[in-house]
């Protein structure tokens, strides 16, 4: 077991390294299969662990496996140390599982770029960090593998790093993460003071025996809310989530991998993996779960406007990982998890057919651009619409059962939860709509040119190749996507994929069916078991909500079908009635430039003061202004006597060194 | 006794100028201060490898040197100066390897005052007498004033003009550290009634009174923040580092205001308990001025050097945060970060002065851009070095931070959070430099090459040491901890007395000290003999 569990993070590292150092001698798709069979060698491993975790007793599936000591000494512990348990080996396989596909289908969507084999050394080195992540056996590792796949979701957002579009992107979506790492950090030390150990499983048997102070304490209600502040730079959460849709920059499989299935995800790891202090500090866990359900309606309101295709699934992420946050705040872990699977499952499918459909467009993202692709593009159309009845939480598709067992936890714990249950079940209503208004947008209606060119057996080339952000032209060497485009018609391994994915995301929810089984409960029971938060079950509640959210779902969809296929006109009619809302929304309720105001601008003008003033007057002037006059006397006294070599100067030195020691010689 | 570190000290400086001397031209001067250099450098690895952890002074030679006045000819190394020693090697192997791709005038001069530079930085490191360390201190700077006037970049004048600032800063810093110095021993010495003596251990064992101390910590801190250099007393840097040829730069950066930090850690804290927790806060303060003024700065400059100058304004302003946590845990941290940030800054100038060579000849980062291009293992270094310059957590530098970030936490509360913006902005301006100088549209003077081998001897190495004190920090911080503990121990015992009291302390910022202005003009009465 301990061999397979170093195997699961070693072969993705290998991967990158052999990638990286290869990177020139590696001729066509030969990078591409390399990556895909460690990961799937990783996935394999992932797998032997469990199945030999397992096979111990309930009571002895937490295991920590030790490397070498990392940073020992005056009081800190910090060892390069694996934790496997459970909620670990669950992260593992869904990040190994998702990424093997991924990677698979990068495969055939990558080959015409140049900068091919660097491609999949990123894409492996990611998954490596986030494995590092998610197995950490202490704070400080943990925030190592929190730190690393920030870098790399950095490189791959600028993967075409000529663009300047896209390493502005990459540059926010750094920035705001390492204000995560901040947050981690010193939420960690606030823990840290009173735990004396950086290691998880000490820390956690200290908070049950009340060794981090008592319940809601200042100091443990204030490092888990630092703890909170990572979580959501990680997770794009309110008012950290600025950069999300701006990562859509980067190539389609990394908006499919990083920023849907995986790392966006990293923040309900994270709070499920703290449950021991979140639920000693209630005013955090609270704080959490309201930042989750603003979040989700939020996010759902601007998804309703964005007509980037791309812009449009990521927000849709946002607001459903402002599910999982708001569940596994409020208690309800097993059902965030479940929901961060099959969320795993059918959003990298979507991200997959959306890069389908932006391949058989040549790069295009623009919604109002696309109409029509449903007769080009059956098998995209498929995926798309497994995908988005998922989405939607239509019976009997994955997303169903674990985003209405999120809600029904949060309705069982009555009280103020109320408010979130409701807040949930509105942004139910609105993911059904926007989700459904960009399948109709793009796959019915009259075909646009390049799906009747589709039609007829030619994908479409454009003949200038541009940045679709700003309309610069580009050329198809390293730094530029490539000159080819991809879509899953013509490519057999991203059909592979995708194909794989749109059977997940059908059968994945049938892992915990309400009243018929539950093995997710049970298999990471050993990790929560010591969690207070038990509320009583209510059956009345359960149906409720399983008919509410169906009928929630459908009625979603048939009000996209009504204004964007039956009368495509009404939208234009909406828009007029409630314009100053629509510039809200479109405006992205205007949080790019509230952070441009309040944290961009000061500092700018502080570093222009600084240069322009500061340093002119006070440190150049009043400063040195006493000395300025010696300065001036002096370097004319020295510019007098530069008429001599070097050479003589040293000589001096030498002379008066040899002096030196001379004395010390004869007075020894 | 024993005479290794003779040997290893002066070896670079008598090569060096046998290179000199030798008549046989470039190529003997070159084999030769290359000869001196690599035995530098294969003491220190021996040292680090040999050195027993927690052996307190090890290697020691110590003799009489000036005996009417005390002064020992004493050298030793323990955890302090430990990787300090082998950073400074590293470095100046690196510069000698990459002053050798390129051919300069007056070879032998270069390489004489290369060597003599070498010795001097490490002599100060090593010395255990405070007149030895002062001398040291005072003669390093010496070479480099000669390698900025013969070899610096720029106008003559301009040069000139530079470096005498640099010289009179640091003038103006020793002179106020001699008298510090004197009055130090000599005051321990008619305190205590032993004879006048400057060795570390024998000054160790006096405890002068408040007053005293007060006024020799202030004399002395003015003199190593100078040197760092620390905000405001940069005065000299923007021209000075402009004024240097890069190789002797990235030594500079990397290794003189090391000793800066280490004379703290050194003399400072050890021997002046009192003043240091009197003037913590004040210290603290100017340490997160630094950061925050150098961050803004490097954020806001377009010269390659000066952005690199002010974020080791920056980073140096970690160090010292740490030193005067008064904390075990920021003193073990401003060590490692020593070592970390030469470690970085050293190869940052090397790829500062690369993408130049790229962007026609110029440093400015609005002449870059897209040096990635056709440069995929250039691009790879320097993103390993920005990474470790930002100090991402994995890197070597992230566990220095988090010890000095964790014991300014534990000690002032408030500055700790402050200083944390000093770690957001370090990724910006980072990010900055990497972004706008090899990614984003090419430039329009820029040709994108790839690393040649001679670049690649330089680089390669420095960056195998970072990566692999990003995979083992624990062997520095393992060998530092004891000497490192001893340093702060006595200031430590002042501001931590009982447990419980130490605990009530948190939180508040002002409560335990109360600072003095900056410009207090300070009594030197009882100083004189």
């Amino acid at each position: 077991m301990q061999t397979t569990a170093w195997l699961v993070l070693g072969l993705p590292l290998l991967g990158a390294i052999t990638i990286g150092l290869l990177h020139k001698r590696l001729p066509g798709k030969t990078a591409g299969y390399l990556g895909t069979t460690l990961l799937a060698g990783s996935f394999l491993c992932a797998v032997l662990t469990l199945l030999s975790l397992q096979d111990r007793g309930e009571a002895h599936r937490q295991v920590v496996f030790v490397a070498w000591d990392y940073a020992k000494t005056v009081g800190l512990d910090a060892q390069l140390s694996i934790l496997i348990d459970p909620l670990s080996l669950l992260m593992m396989c869904v990040v190994t599982g998702v990424s093997t596909l991924i990677h698979l289908y990068s495969i055939g969507y990558m080959v015409s770029d140049k900068g091919y084999a660097r491609f999949f050394a990123y894409l492996n080195f990611f998954v490596f960090s986030m494995l590092l992540l998610v197995m950490a056996g202490n704070f400080l590792l943990l925030i190592v593998g929190w730190a690393f796949v920030g870098a790399a979701s950095y490189l791959l957002i600028s993967f075409w790093y000529r663009r300047t579009t896209a390493t502005a992107a990459g540059i926010k979506a750094f920035v705001i993460n390492v204000v995560g790492d901040i947050g981690l950090v010193l939420g960690t030390y606030f823990i840290f003071r009173h735990s004396h150990s950086l290691d998880f499983l000490t820390t956690f048997k200290a908070a049950d025996a009340g060794a981090l102070g008592h319940h809601g304490s200042a100091d443990l209600t204030a490092g888990c809310l630092l703890l909170l502040v990572g979580a959501c730079a990680k997770s794009a959460q309110i008012p950290l989530h600025t950069w999300l849709p701006d990562a859509m920059e980067g190539p389609t499989p990394v908006s499919s991998l990083i920023h849907a299935a995986t790392m966006v995800t990293a923040g309900v790891y994270l709070i499920a993996r703290m449950h021991p202090l979140f639920e000693q500090a209630p005013a955090a866990a609270d704080t959490g779960a309201v930042i989750g359900a603003v979040t989700l309606l939020v996010a759902g309101t601007i998804g309703l406007c964005v007509t980037d295709l791309k812009r449009v699934i990521a927000y849709s992420t946002m607001s459903q990982i402002g599910y999982m946050i708001m569940g596994v705040s409020s208690g309800a872990y097993v059902a965030g998890l479940f929901h961060l699977m099959t969320h795993a499952f059918f959003k990298a499918l979507l991200f997959m057919a959306a890069g389908s459909v932006i391949g058989a467009t040549a790069g295009n993202q623009d919604l109002d651009r696309m109409r029509g692709f449903r007769k080009a593009m059956p098998f995209t159309f498929g995926c798309f619409v497994i995908g988005g009845l998922a989405l939607a939480g239509i019976p009997p598709f994955s997303g169903f059962f674990s985003k209405d067992e999120i809600l029904l936890v949060i309705g069982e714990q009555g009280g103020w939860h109320w408010a979130l249950y409701v807040a949930g079940y509105v942004g139910a209503f609105l993911t059904a709509i926007y989700t459904w208004r960009m399948i109709f947008r793009a796959f019915f209606g009259e075909a646009c040119p390049e799906a009747k060119e589709l039609e007829h057996g030619h994908l479409f080339h454009a003949e200038v190749h541009t940045n679709p952000a700003n309309g610069e032209v580009e050329d198809t060497d390293v730094g530029f996507p490539g000159a080819e485009h991809h879509i899953a018609e013509q490519t057999i391994e991203m059909k592979l994929a995708m194909g794989v994915l749109a059977i997940l995301a059908v059968v994945g929810g049938f892992l915990q069916i309400p009243k018929v089984n539950h093995h997710l409960d049970s298999f990471l029971d050993p990790t929560f078991a010591d969690s207070a938060i038990r509320p009583d079950s209510k059956d009345g509640l359960l149906y409720f909500g399983l008919v509410l959210g169906t009928a929630l779902g459908l009625a979603g969809i048939a009000i996209a079908y009504r204004v964007w296929v039956v009368k495509p006109g009404t939208s234009a009619a909406v828009l007029g009635r409630f314009r100053p809302v629509h510039r809200v929304f479109v405006n992205k309720w205007y949080f790019d430039e509230a952070i441009d105001l309040v944290v961009v601008r000061p500092f700018a003008f502080l570093g222009r003061a600084s240069r322009n003033s500061f340093e002119r007057i006070v440190v150049n002037g009043a400063f040195v202004g006493g000395s300025t006059g010696v300065v001036k006397a002096s370097s004319s006294a020295v510019r007098a006597i530069q008429t001599g070599l070097l050479r003589s100067y040293t000589a001096l030195l030498l002379v008066g060194l040899t002096g030196v020691g001379l004395y010390f010689l004869l007075s020894a | 006794m024993t005479i290794h570190l003779s040997i290893m000290l002066w070896a670079p400086a008598a090569l060096a100028l046998a290179g000199a001397l030798i008549p046989g031209g470039r190529t003997v001067s070159r084999a030769l201060a290359g000869v001196g250099t690599l035995i530098a450098l294969g003491y220190a690895i021996t040292l680090v490898a040999d050195y027993k952890s927690g052996g307190g002074l090890q290697y020691v030679t110590d003799r009489m040197w000036i005996r009417e006045l005390g002064i020992h000819y004493k050298l030793g190394v323990d955890g302090l100066n430990l990787f300090l020693i082998l950073l400074t090697s590293v470095l100046f192997t690196a510069t000698t390897l990459w002053s050798l791709s390129s051919e300069r005038a007056r070879e032998g001069q270069y390489w004489l005052q290369l060597g003599l530079a070498h010795s001097f930085v490490l002599g100060s490191l090593m010395a255990q007498d405070l007149a030895l360390f002062v001398a040291f201190f005072d003669l390093m700077l010496i070479p480099f004033f000669f390698l900025s006037l013969g070899w610096g970049g720029g106008r003559r004048d301009e040069r000139i003009a530079a470096i005498t600032k640099l010289v009179i800063y640091t003038l103006v810093g020793s002179l106020l550290m001699l008298t510090a110095a004197i009055a130090l021993a000599v005051l321990s010495a008619s305190q205590s009634g032993n004879d006048l003596s400057f060795a570390f251990t024998d000054l160790q064992k006096v405890t002068l009174t408040k007053g005293s101390q007060e006024w020799i910590f202030l004399c002395f801190a003015a003199a190593f923040l100078v040197k760092m250099p620390s905000f405001p007393f940069h005065g000299w840097m923007p021209d000075g580092y402009k004024a240097m040829p890069m190789p002797v730069l990235a030594v500079f950066s990397g290794v003189l205001s090391k000793v800066a930090a280490y004379g703290f850690l050194r003399i400072v804290v050890p021997l002046l308990p009192d003043a240091a927790v009197h003037f913590q806060t004040l210290m603290l303060l100017i340490a997160l001025a630094s950061v925050l003024y150098g961050s803004v700065m490097a954020f806001t400059t377009t010269n390659t050097r000066l952005i690199l100058g002010y974020s080791s304004l920056a980073q140096l302003g970690f160090i010292v945060l740490g030193i005067f946590s008064l904390t075990e845990q920021g003193a073990q941290g401003a060590i490692l970060q020593s070592v970390n940030h030469g470690l970085v800054v050293a190869p940052a100038f090397f790829l500062a002065g690369a993408a130049a060579v790229r962007s026609g000849g110029s440093e400015d980062l609005r002449d870059m851009g897209g040096i990635a291009f056709r440069a995929p293992v250039l691009t790879t270094i320097f993103l390993i070095v920005a990474m470790a310059n930002l100090a991402i957590p994995g890197s070597s530098n992230f566990v220095g931070e988090f010890l000095i970030l964790l014991g300014v936490f534990n000690a002032k509360l408030a500055i700790a959070c402050i200083a944390f913006t000093g770690v957001a902005l370090a990724s910006v301006y980072t990010l900055r430099l990497f972004i706008r100088a090899m990614h984003n549209r090419v430039g329009q003077d820029v040709t994108s090459r790839d690393v040649s081998l001679g670049d690649a001897v330089v680089l390669v190495p420095l960056v195998l040491c970072i990566l692999g004190l990003a995979l083992y920090p624990q062997l520095a911080l393992k060998k530092g901890e004891q000497t490192v503990k001893g340093s702060v121990a006595a200031a430590r015992a002042m501001t931590h007395p009982p447990k419980t009291a130490a605990a009530a302390q948190n939180g508040s910022v002002l409560n335990t000290v109360k600072t003095v202005p900056a410009g207090t003009p300070v009594p030197a009465t009882g100083g004189t003999p």
